[in-house]
């Protein structure tokens, strides 16, 4: 008996970090052919009701020069946090399909409250445009399957979570 | 008949373009990402907004840095229809650049019904005045020109008001005006907000379009007033006031000064 609660435990602790209850984001970044390409710099963060950033999902960049480009990102998140900022970049990334998560934690590590947050997307390409999207979605157990049209620098975004 | 007023007409001209004249300090950016960069700030008078007309002298130019201490450029020259000034970004916080700040001091007078003036306090007035001037009023007027910029995080040090003439203070950080957004502002004249002062507020490029588009605001009762920036971009605003003052240089105070902003892209 003892064994067996022990072994529950254990199954219960792994499966903690289950990914099905996470929010699942397909991102786009379009190939663009007009003029000089260079791969944008782009922000992935969810923000709360009052959109105050509650969570920086990733940010590829190069430069610190150019991060204030990302205007609304920069603002909200990237210049009171350099140390964050730095743990959640990556390398900038071409035209093509990525997919990122969102496991319902903020950036202590916390589980939000239920509530309505927006997933918020920056992108800035040097000799290029810059494009936001936001996108309201309701975290509280329920299924999620939203999808964003795409625009000049950001592609078609979907979001999705699957019902426990 | 007609030359006199003629005259008139000229010396109202004069008058007028002398104080239309708004002085300038804009910066090549307002937003910074790194620390050991610059910013190159044009320093201006101008008649539309931003459209540089005259380069001003740079020995009045000065920087703020985020700790309160006061630095000069790395670099300025006097151009003639800008000045400009390299202006080293070390460390992370909000700089202020401001020109101006000096006080000077003129003197009012009319002689025979007509109208005269002559730069001096009190004190030059009382030697210099001819004796059967009448309607003797000094002013001590003070402008200045602002911007501040932000590099990393924003800071407040520069943005504590002193108690001293004309100020302003906003419900956020410069660095955090965006377009869509209000912004209240309270102006306070020796630390005290002040009912009806007037102030404008314009935005870039004034030169290619028909209607400038200025908003004409006023304090309220509580030294505030409040605007909108409807779209990104570079705004500058201005305002000025008098008061009576209490001093052996001068009668009156004559504050004024500009801020060139930007709101950004929400």
């Amino acid at each position: 008996m003892k064994k067996i609660s022990v072994a529950l435990v254990l199954m219960s602790g792994l499966v903690l970090p289950a990914t099905a209850s996470d929010l699942e984001i397909a991102l786009q970044l379009p190939k663009i052919s007009e003029g000089q390409y260079h791969r944008p710099y782009v922000a992935v963060w969810v923000e709360d009701s009052s959109e105050k950033s509650v969570r920086l999902i990733e940010i590829w960049r190069e430069k610190p020069d150019w991060i204030k480009d990302l205007r609304r990102f920069w603002r909200k998140t990237g210049r009171a946090d350099q140390p964050l900022v730095d743990a959640r970049t990556g390398a900038t990334k071409g035209p093509g399909q990525y997919r990122l998560r969102w496991d319902g934690k903020d950036d202590q590590g916390a589980t939000v409250a239920n509530g309505e947050y927006q997933l918020v997307i920056e992108a800035a390409r040097e000799h290029g445009g810059r494009q936001l999207v936001k996108q309201k979605f309701n975290w509280d157990g329920t299924a999620v399957a939203l999808s964003v049209a795409a625009g000049n620098e950001i592609g078609q975004v979907q979001l999705s979570r699957k019902a426990p | 008949m007609k030359t006199v007023r003629l005259l008139t007409l000229t010396s109202l001209f004069a008058a007028s373009t002398a104080l239309a004249h708004t002085m300038n300090v804009l910066p090549s950016h307002y937003v910074q990402s790194k620390t050991g960069g610059f910013v190159t700030v044009d320093l201006f008078a101008s008649n539309m907004t931003f459209q540089a007309d005259k380069g001003v002298g740079v020995e009045g130019f000065k920087v703020v840095l985020p700790d309160g201490s006061i630095a000069k450029p790395t670099a300025a020259v006097q151009g003639k229809r800008k000045s400009m000034a390299d202006v080293e970004l070390t460390v992370a916080g909000t700089y202020r650049l401001e020109m101006g700040g000096q006080p000077r001091y003129f003197t009012s007078y009319k002689v025979g019904g007509e109208q005269k003036r002559l730069m001096g306090d009190k004190q030059k007035a009382a030697k210099e005045l001819p004796k059967d001037a009448t309607d003797v009023v000094t002013t001590q007027g003070r402008n200045r020109a602002l911007a501040f910029v932000t590099v990393n995080g924003p800071t407040d040090t520069v943005l504590k008001t002193t108690g001293q003439g004309l100020e302003f203070s906003f419900d956020r950080h410069p660095a955090d005006i965006v377009a869509g957004e209000a912004v209240t502002a309270t102006l306070t004249l020796n630390g005290k907000p002040v009912e009806g002062i007037k102030a404008d507020l314009s935005f870039d490029g004034e030169l290619y379009r028909n209607d400038p588009a200025r908003q004409h605001l006023v304090t309220d009762k509580a030294g505030k007033f409040s605007f909108t920036p409807a779209n990104a971009g570079r705004y500058l605003l201005e305002a000025s006031a008098e008061a009576p003052l209490k001093s052996d240089k001068a009668d009156k105070m004559r504050e004024g000064f500009t801020l060139s902003f930007e709101a950004a892209l929400p």
